[in-house]
């Protein structure tokens, strides 16, 4: 039955095709990149955390790993570890951890606590997945991943470790994939050594050989108390717990850019889905405005509502298949690239596959959308009676053109003030940037030699170039469920970036601010217990910080409350007028080599995390200016084509009476701008708004629940300026067809 | 001979408009309409001629009446059911001829015939068939109605009308958009149609088109006002001519 329905209406079919190429064209493109984006973030959801997964099955990655002092490991311990509830096996490593510096991280010092495992100790557990392995063996490391892809190291090169003021240099023999840390955000980064060369780094570093035990536990068991029971168990033997580390919030980190590009793209998926379905909306309803009469003599010679219907949604049901297809298509080509930026900061990488489904949400979810909103549109040709067709009455309002195109470019103008807001705060304004995405950025960072600090601090002072200085330190302690990367600092109220989204930081020896990750389980005003080694204390919790990285494991400690737990920090953050870090540090290292203990250009390493985070945003950007101009285009295009269809035989008469082509078509134009100009005018001020808010619950899903974005409203009314200016130029280049209308052809037909 | 009845419209009410601004076109409007006859419907202007003659096709509803086309009454049908009536009983020329645009005029026809015959080869022959009839050559199947003449676009309208064989063939001022020579060439198409069979049921306000019918009714007051028969005349009998004059007069034209 429905067969022989196709037969009879695909003449029809064909016929619509055929006479609205341009106009299927455009909707089709839109369809395309609606599938290409689309297919590219389900793609990467569906097989990111896969692969993920996978690697980290394939190298039998453990689910909990802890770190204590080899000196503190004892016999017992291993079998305690083994029967706590829910652990099914356990595996202990050798390993040496430290805070080392970096030279020559993509061209700066960085520092990273790291732990330099020996490449040939036999694992069953957190096996390593060596690439690029040239076997240059004696004096060489193989580095993980995310120091090749981000520090710019590679196979055949060197590495300088900087360790308590000694410079190791080895040549790189390796690439290494692993998933028990990955990246700066998990806190700690490895080093492989082949072993001899450990066995005699392990020699000159001994105080610093640590015990790795690394957990498997079954799948129903609670990593949370599991990680729980080890804390206390360590703490009840006075073990220190140097580090520990679970799967989850590995996974959580090293995914982060992943899940906001996701949410990015899907985002910006619903809004292209919902111009090309008010196009091809505006499309049919056009058309049965146009075409009324025609419908009308449809329906005279016995066609049924039901087939003209079937006949003006079909093209489009058609089209938008074809088009699905080639944007998945086009997709594949690209998802290559998407990974390989994603390695920059996940630190492991993988090649995307063809997704069967992907593919059939893609095509299901388009198709389904664009059969019910076409058939919605035409639903208007069941009311529609023959005779009153052919006399032209239609019995309702017109397309509404005006409020397609308004929403449009309000639509548009969301895209490209979040697209410049975000270009803004990281090329002009990097500092709002990375505050939302890291702690203090100061230009240096001193270490003092042990009792110089006030020394270091007297120099300080009376140096015009240092704008602000302060006592600021980054160290590991312990709570009851794991480590936390603790900020101690001085005074917070001089601290430049302000982390504390909720209460206050810290102020009193007692108090404490706690990161994101744990803020659920520590109410403001309940009691924290930490500890370093063999010292613990309480602390009353005055906030919430924010840290995207550390997997928000974090917290604020003032100088004094550090001091209950642990030594005396040696380090100043220093903060210069100017970019001068470089000839700044070379100055103090070779004047005050007493004072000096260490030093780390952070003005560089900032801007190496800008760089990375910049050409991620860049892609991001690009994407969205891309799809504006391409959406304004083609919204322009049907919208114009529609008009100079339905209006030609008033252009003819226009003609006739003696306009010039110029005059109409800038005519034509002008009649756009009033709705372009006046979505944009209220995206500018609704901006001020919606900008912040849509700002906080992308970059919320990270970790970065209060953001620095300032939202520039001179960059929004450039936009806004540059878009009215770019859909006239579009409208005049799209009203040319009007220069092909003359007044006889008008009368000949 | 007893004439077949085709149609049989009984009190036929239909107006426009509502409350003051109602206005009433038929209030109680009776009509045959004779299987193989060529009926011309005249009238003055807005005396609801296209009115009735939609209505009487299936077109369009009257507001009250009943209207027996076949046997069946087309009033009681819905929408679906009237557009198969419509495909299955009755074919429809348009003054504006309503040719689908930048359609070629043999996928016109077609798109018309499909509707019917599940046989596009056997639908292309009869449309040949009936092109060849109506005098249009074959290098212009294939051209759209912005490339022809009028009176060709009319001619392909008409062959458009009856490719499914309609008991009835309406037509609405068929030559009202057309010169002189233009509607001659259309007339003599209804004429050939209608001696060969066809039931035909004209609307005009032109003599010179009315002159080819047989039956002429005049509206008037919403009612049939007046009925002449123009049957027992030849063509070009100027007693025909003489014969439509004089009834033209009495009904106040």
């Amino acid at each position: 039955m429905k067969l022989r329905i196709m037969n009879k209406i695909s003449t029809l079919i064909l016929h619509n095709l055929k006479k609205a190429k341009g106009q299927y064209l455009s909707f089709g493109v839109f369809i395309c990149l609606t599938a290409f984006i689309i297919n590219i973030a389900l793609v990467l959801a569906f097989q990111t955390f896969n692969a993920y997964d996978s690697l980290f099955d394939r190298l039998d990655t453990a689910d909990v790993n802890f770190i204590i002092p080899q000196i503190q490991d004892h016999k017992d311990l291993l079998a305690e570890v083994e029967k706590i509830d829910g652990v099914l096996f356990v595996e202990k490593h050798g390993g040496v951890f430290m805070p080392v510096t970096v030279r020559e991280f993509a061209g700066s010092d960085f520092d990273m606590n790291t732990v330099f495992y020996n490449l040939d100790e036999e694992r069953t557990l957190n096996r390593l997945d060596v690439t690029e392995y040239s076997g240059k063996g004696d004096s060489s490391v193989s580095i993980p991943m995310y120091m090749r892809a981000l520090g710019g190291f590679a196979e055949g090169g060197s590495i300088t470790y900087s360790i308590d003021g000694r410079e190791h240099t080895y040549d790189i023999g390796g690439v290494v994939q692993e998933m028990q840390y990955g990246n700066y955000g998990t806190g700690l980064i490895g080093g492989y050594f082949p072993g001899a060369v450990y066995e005699d780094f392990a020699l000159e570093y001994r105080d610093h050989v640590i015990a790795e035990y690394s957990l498997k536990i079954s799948s129903t068991a609670d990593l949370s108390a599991i990680k729980n029971t080890i804390s206390k168990m360590l703490k009840e033997t006075g073990i220190a717990l140097l580090n520990i580390n679970d799967r989850d919030t590995a996974k959580q980190t090293r995914t982060m850019v992943c899940t906001l590009l996701i949410v990015i793209f899907l985002a910006l998926d619903a809004i292209i889905l919902a111009v090309s379905i008010f196009l091809s909306n505006f499309r049919i309803r056009s058309a049965i405005e146009d075409e009324l009469a025609q419908m009308g003599v449809l329906k005279a010679i016995g066609y049924t509502s039901h087939m003209i219907i079937a006949s003006a949604v079909m093209p489009y049901i058609l089209v938008g298949i074809v088009s699905t297809a080639i944007g998945i298509a086009l997709s594949y080509a690209v998802l290559p690239f998407v990974a390989d930026i994603l390695a920059i900061q996940s630190g492991f990488s993988y090649t995307p596959d063809f997704d069967i489904m992907a593919l059939l949400i893609v095509i299901l979810t388009l198709t389904c959308a664009i059969s019910l909103f076409s058939y919605l549109s035409a639903g208007k040709i069941h009311r529609l009676e023959p005779i009153n067709a052919i006399r032209g009455i239609t019995g309702n309002e017109s397309a509404g053109q005006n409020i397609l195109l308004f929403i449009v470019s309000f639509g548009i103008m969301v895209l490209l003030s979040f697209a410049g807001t975000l270009l803004y705060n990281v090329n002009v304004k990097p500092d709002h940037f990375m505050n939302t995405l890291s702690e203090e950025l100061p230009s240096v960072i001193f270490t003092a030699e042990d009792g110089k600090m006030t020394e270091l601090k007297e120099l300080l002072e009376n140096d015009s170039r240092v704008r602000l200085f302060m006592e600021y330190a980054s160290v590991s302690v312990s709570y009851e469920d794991g480590g936390l990367t603790a900020f101690v600092c001085e005074d917070f109220s001089k601290a430049t970036n302000d982390i504390c989204y909720e209460g206050y930081s810290p102020v009193k020896e007692n108090e404490i601010a706690v990161g994101n990750a744990i803020s659920d389980g520590f109410p403001i005003g309940s009691e924290i217990e930490l500890t370093v080694g063999s010292k613990s204390a309480s602390y009353i919790v005055t906030g919430y910080i924010q840290s995207v990285n550390n997997a928000g494991l974090v917290c604020q400690l003032t100088s004094e409350g550090y001091e209950k737990i642990g030594d005396t920090t040696n380090c100043v953050n220093i903060y210069l007028y100017d970019k001068i870090a470089d000839e700044f540090i070379n100055e103090y290292e070779e004047n005050h080599d007493a004072i000096i203990q260490s030093s780390v250009n952070f003005e560089q390493m900032s801007e190496n995390g800008r760089r990375m985070y910049t050409s991620i945003v860049s892609v991001i950007v690009m994407i969205l200016f891309i799809i504006s101009v391409l959406v304004v285009l083609l919204v322009m295009y049907v919208i114009i084509n529609s008009m100079i269809s339905r209006r030609r035989q008033e252009f003819g008469i226009y003609k006739a009476i003696g306009y010039t082509n110029r005059q109409l078509t800038v005519k034509t134009a002008l009649t756009f701008i009033p709705v372009v100009a006046a979505a944009s005018a209220i995206s500018v001020i609704t901006g001020l708004w919606y900008l912040p808010a849509i700002n906080n619950v992308i970059f919320s899903l990270i970790g970065a629940i209060k953001n620095h974005f300032e939202v520039s409203v001179w960059i929004l009314i450039a936009f806004a300026m540059m878009f009215t200016a770019v859909a006239f130029g579009i409208s005049v280049l799209l009203s040319a067809p009007i220069k092909k209308i003359t007044a006889y052809s008008l009368l000949k037909e | 001979m007893n004439k077949q009845t085709v149609i049989s419209a009984k009190h036929l009410k239909k107006a426009f408009g509502k409350d003051e601004s109602i206005q009433v076109i038929y209030s109680d409007l009776n009509i045959d309409i004779y299987k193989g006859d060529f009926t011309v419907i005249m009238g003055s202007s807005g005396a609801g001629k296209s009115t009735l003659m939609y209505s009487l096709s299936g077109m369009d509803k009257p507001d009250g009446g009943e209207i027996y086309f076949d046997g069946t009454d087309i009033t009681k049908l819905n929408n679906d059911r009237l557009a198969v009536f419509r495909r299955k009983q009755c074919g429809f020329v348009f003054q504006q001829i309503y040719l689908i645009d930048k359609m070629n005029l043999m996928d016109n026809v077609v798109t018309a015939g499909v509707l019917t015959s599940k046989d596009r080869e056997e639908i292309k022959n009869r449309a040949k068939e009936l092109f060849s009839l109506v005098n249009i050559p074959e290098n212009t199947w294939r051209k759209t109605s912005s490339q022809i003449s009028g009176g060709e676009a009319q001619r392909a309208g008409i062959v458009r009308a009856v490719i499914n064989s309609p008991n009835v063939l309406f037509a609405d001022e068929p030559t009202g958009a057309l010169n002189s020579a233009n509607s001659g060439a259309v007339l003599d198409v209804f004429t050939s149609l209608h001696q060969k069979g066809q039931s035909i049921v004209m609307v005009t306000h032109d003599k010179k088109s009315a002159l080819r019918g047989n039956r002429i009714l005049y509206i008037k007051d919403g009612k049939i006002f007046g009925e002449c028969d123009l049957g027992k005349f030849e063509q070009d009998n100027i007693e025909r001519t003489e014969k439509l004059d004089q009834f033209v007069k009495e009904m106040g034209w």
